[in-house]
């Protein structure tokens, strides 16, 4: 049994994004203008796109799933890629993951003098910070400024839109058995919160934690978000509405204003319109 | 102490965390809430709490855990083997592969019984595969060829998860991490009733077995001439102990330690006499899960930590101060 | 009970030598017969054999006059009592728990000791010397106790035939006598007692008659007179030896010489 658990703790490691370290600051950012950029963070791939930059991305991940990126050769995962291919690619920009899950990668491409930048990709914050600091390494600021602009913009209106709705109580649930729920330290609460709903696991601990299911049984919700294929037992929250989230929402990233939006209308149903 | 002054104390032990893990949770409840929802009464939300969520938890953790112990017992019996454990033929392996198979390709969806299903038949998957090595052989089943095929097979069971996580999401991987752990969260009237259903007669068999067991425990030529039939003894007793876990790891996970430890502690104040060794490890099994289950709940309540993380942090001591003893005693 | 093998042939899986080839052996009621030989000359395969154990390629065996296949386990048990040469035990377990053992046959699955069973235990740990370690774990004993209780279990069987697998191996010089004479005082009470051995002087002095076996076959099967003898045994064990008639209990008794 020992083995198997270290192998899924093993497996489990190439999971959630980082958790420590902010930008690191202990080495000069790259500026300039990357031409051949391998985005090992997804969410980083689709600001790049969003940016303008998606002729300059000569590699992919696994996890970059789109039909725009499906031509371009895969380097593995983001964490711990295949050095080789990245080689190959002679790439003049490594996007990456911060912190300190994959302490390799850092290391062998700075043996391989070719430049990389770490963003984290966490919070609604790190989103539009990675946005700019994309910007800055593309010379595409002009087109980053307005994404974030775009980005705020969005998120003012969804807050806007819900304003008038009185606000939910709303579980975000994840499945597993105990159920696992969202905390406050996490972007599902922070989109939550952005789409007018109270996150009554905010006195959680932790990041996503399992919780005994007379607690949610207990606890007084409007609306519980499921999300994905992730079976949620009705009965745990009889009063409540259940609703099923596309997962796609939970990745931060520049569609962020429209997850808070998607979320918005799950939990209160159709929203004002929005002020010209 | 005597195995009746023991059987006392164990089914009082037994009654007494069956009560207080009604009585306790991570909601707080006073004991007059409580009393009112198991008499129907009072309100709907501390009755849903009582008696669709603790009470069945509990009944499963009686089930699971005596169930646990007691197919431990015979697999340290049949094996001769003091550190044979009830996953040792690889079940958790394979019931694990399939509990990974139905996370991994979201078949959850199908339905809440998808995944103890997948993983019923990865353990019987493992248990068929591996009494078919053991028998190969010859006419006799050989019990050291059934332990090395069960080590076997579990490697190539963890090898299988490694490759299934290797190309899933994220989600997939803590799902299953979460799944491994055990937890008995997921416990509902309908799992306690077929786990039941399953592990009643299982248990009564395995007790009627006690006799032949005994002899089986000292060596199978000593068993043969001492009159018991051992092939037919030794199949059916395996048998019914591989589907015992099966029937547990597929309604709560893999929990270890219960099966190991519980057995040990049972025969270090009883001796080994399988009629009374095999009835006092499931009291005590029972005891010792529902006791770790309110531990799961109430250590860092509302969060639940899984059950094998209490079961180990409490085992694993356990079981080395009982290394030593008999490295200490000859 | 009479314990017959009739042109016994037995082969273990894969090997192309038997273990045992053309043996016959006869043992009548009341006498005590002892086996002999080297190491792997098939000692062992013939008392798994004539157990039941192991399937016979050719021959017959019978426990008084009935094939030994066609005894019931239990009914077998009771019948004729069986020391292997050795077991290990891997868990805690009392002298008594062990000598109770032997009632298993007797009983029903749910079923508990009489008093017929009590005595029976009782009459077979004070035989084997052992009432002062009833209480004791089994693991602790020497192992000139753990023999004796192993022979005590099966006299707890109350058979009529006893088979023992080298049952005095391990045992100090008066035990080895004292088990001696209680087998040869249960033969000459009516039981049948197969020795396995490899002690030539106490079987030629105990022994109604004993058979010499050599790689499977039989060497020599006769009275100790007959059998005990220098050529034969230089022949089998391939070492010098010489054998006189012990001044004491006249039984032919082996001197092995120096190998020059």
């Amino acid at each position: 049994m020992h083995a198997l658990l270290l192998t899924i703790f093993a497996a489990a490691c190439g999971g959630d994004g980082a958790e420590e370290g902010a930008q690191e600051g202990d080495r000069p950012e790259p500026q300039g203008s990357a031409t051949r950029i391998i985005s090992l963070v997804p969410s980083a791939t689709l600001t790049l796109r969003e940016i303008g930059a998606a002729d300059r991305l000569v590699g992919r991940t696994d996890f970059d799933t789109g039909a725009w990126v499906a031509d371009l050769p895969s380097v593995g995962g983001g964490l711990e890629p295949n050095l080789e291919a990245i080689v190959s690619l002679r790439p003049d920009l490594v996007v990456r993951f911060a912190g300190s899950q994959d302490r390799r990668t850092p290391a062998r491409l700075d043996d391989l003098g070719i430049p990389h930048i770490a963003v984290r990709p966490d919070r609604v914050e790190d989103v539009l910070e990675t946005v700019r600091v994309l910007g800055r390494a593309t010379g595409l600021e002009a087109s980053a400024a307005e994404l974030v602009a775009r980005i705020e913009a969005g998120l003012a209106e969804v807050e806007e839109r819900v304003r008038p709705h009185p606000r939910k109580r709303v579980a975000y649930v994840l499945g597993g058995t105990p159920p696992w729920v969202a905390g406050p330290g996490t972007y599902i609460h922070e989109l939550v919160t952005l789409a007018g709903g109270d996150n009554v696991f905010s006195d959680l601990g932790e990041l996503y934690a399992g919780v005994s299911p007379e607690e949610i049984r207990s606890r007084e919700i409007d609306v519980v978000l499921v999300s994905g294929t992730d079976v949620f037992d009705p009965s745990l929250a009889p009063d409540a509405r259940i609703e099923i989230v596309d997962e796609s929402i939970e990745i931060p990233g520049p569609h962020l204003a429209d997850a808070a939006l998607q979320l918005a209308e799950l939990i209160h149903g159709p929203l004002a319109p929005a002020s010209p | 102490m005597s195995r009746w002054t023991l059987g006392v104390g164990l089914l009082i032990a037994t009654l007494v965390s069956v009560l207080l893990s009604v009585r306790l949770g991570s909601v707080p409840l006073t004991t007059a809430e409580v009393l009112a929802a198991l008499g129907g009464n009072g309100d709907p939300v501390v009755q849903d709490i009582v008696l669709r969520l603790r009470l069945p938890r509990v009944f499963l953790g009686v089930l699971v855990g005596g169930g646990l112990a007691i197919a431990g017992a015979t697999f340290q019996a049949l094996l001769r083997n003091p550190l044979a454990e009830p996953y040792i033929l690889g079940i958790s392996g394979g019931a694990s592969v399939g509990a990974v198979l139905v996370l991994a390709f979201g078949w959850v969806a199908a339905g809440s019984w998808a995944l103890p299903l997948a993983a019923f038949a990865g353990a019987v998957l493992a248990i068929v595969l591996v009494f078919r090595v053991a028998t190969a052989t010859g006419r006799a089943m050989d019990v050291r060829v059934l332990l090395l095929a069960g080590v076997v097979v579990a490697a190539f069971f963890s090898a299988c998860i490694a490759f299934i996580l290797a190309i899933s999401p994220a989600r997939t991987v803590q799902s299953a991490v979460l799944w491994i752990m055990g937890s008995l969260a997921g416990a509902t009237w309908r799992s306690v009733l077929l786990t039941a259903v399953y592990t009643t007669p299982a248990v009564l068999l395995l007790v009627a077995m006690a006799r032949p067991l005994n002899l089986l425990a000292i060596g199978e030529e000593t068993a043969h001439h001492l009159g018991a039939d051992v092939e037919r003894v030794k199949r059916i007793s395996l048998v019914v102990a591989a589907l015992i876990t099966a029937s547990g790891v597929a309604v709560a996970g893999v929990i270890g330690f219960v099966g190991l430890v519980v057995p040990h502690a049972v025969r270090l104040v009883i001796g080994s006499d399988h009629r009374a060794l095999l009835p006092l490890s499931f009291l005590a099994g029972a005891a010792f899960l529902t006791l770790a289950d309110l531990g799961a709940r109430l250590a860092l309540a509302p969060t639940e930590i899984p059950i094998g993380v209490i079961t180990a942090f409490v085992g694993v001591p356990f079981f080395l101060v009982l290394l030593r003893r008999s490295v200490a005693t000859p | 009970m009479r314990l017959t093998a009739e042109g016994l042939v037995v082969r273990y899986p894969g090997s192309d030598r038997p273990a045992l080839d053309d043996v016959s052996m006869d043992v009548p009621s009341g006498s005590l017969y002892a086996v002999l030989g080297p190491n792997g000359s098939g000692k062992s395969s013939l008392m798994r054999a004539l157990l039941g154990l192991l399937p016979t390629e050719r021959g017959r065996v019978e426990i008084d006059g009935r094939p030994v296949t066609a005894w019931e386990r239990r009914e077998l048990a009771r019948a004729v009592g069986a020391v292997t040469q050795s077991e290990s035990i891997s868990f805690p377990l009392t002298t008594r728990e062990l000598v109770a053992m032997g009632r298993y046959p007797y009983l029903g699955p749910l079923e508990r000791e009489r008093d017929r069973d009590r005595e029976a235990i009782e009459r077979a740990l004070v035989s084997c010397d052992l009432t002062e370690l009833a209480g004791r774990d089994v693991t602790t004993l020497s192992g000139g106790e753990f023999q004796r209780a192993r022979l005590a279990r099966a006299l707890a069987q109350e058979p009529r035939a006893l088979v023992l697998d080298e049952p005095t191996a391990s045992l100090d010089i008066g035990h080895e006598m004292t088990i001696l004479e209680l087998l040869r005082s249960s033969a000459d009470s009516g039981m049948t007692v197969l020795l396995i051995t490899h002690g030539l002087d106490m079987a030629a002095r105990f022994a109604d008659r004993l058979l010499l076996l050599s790689r499977g076959v039989v060497a020599a099967e006769g009275t100790p007179g007959d059998v005990v003898r220098e050529d034969i045994l230089r022949a089998v064990y391939g070492w010098p030896l010489a054998v006189h008639a012990d001044p004491t209990t006249g039984a032919p008794r082996v001197t092995p010489l120096a190998s020059g």
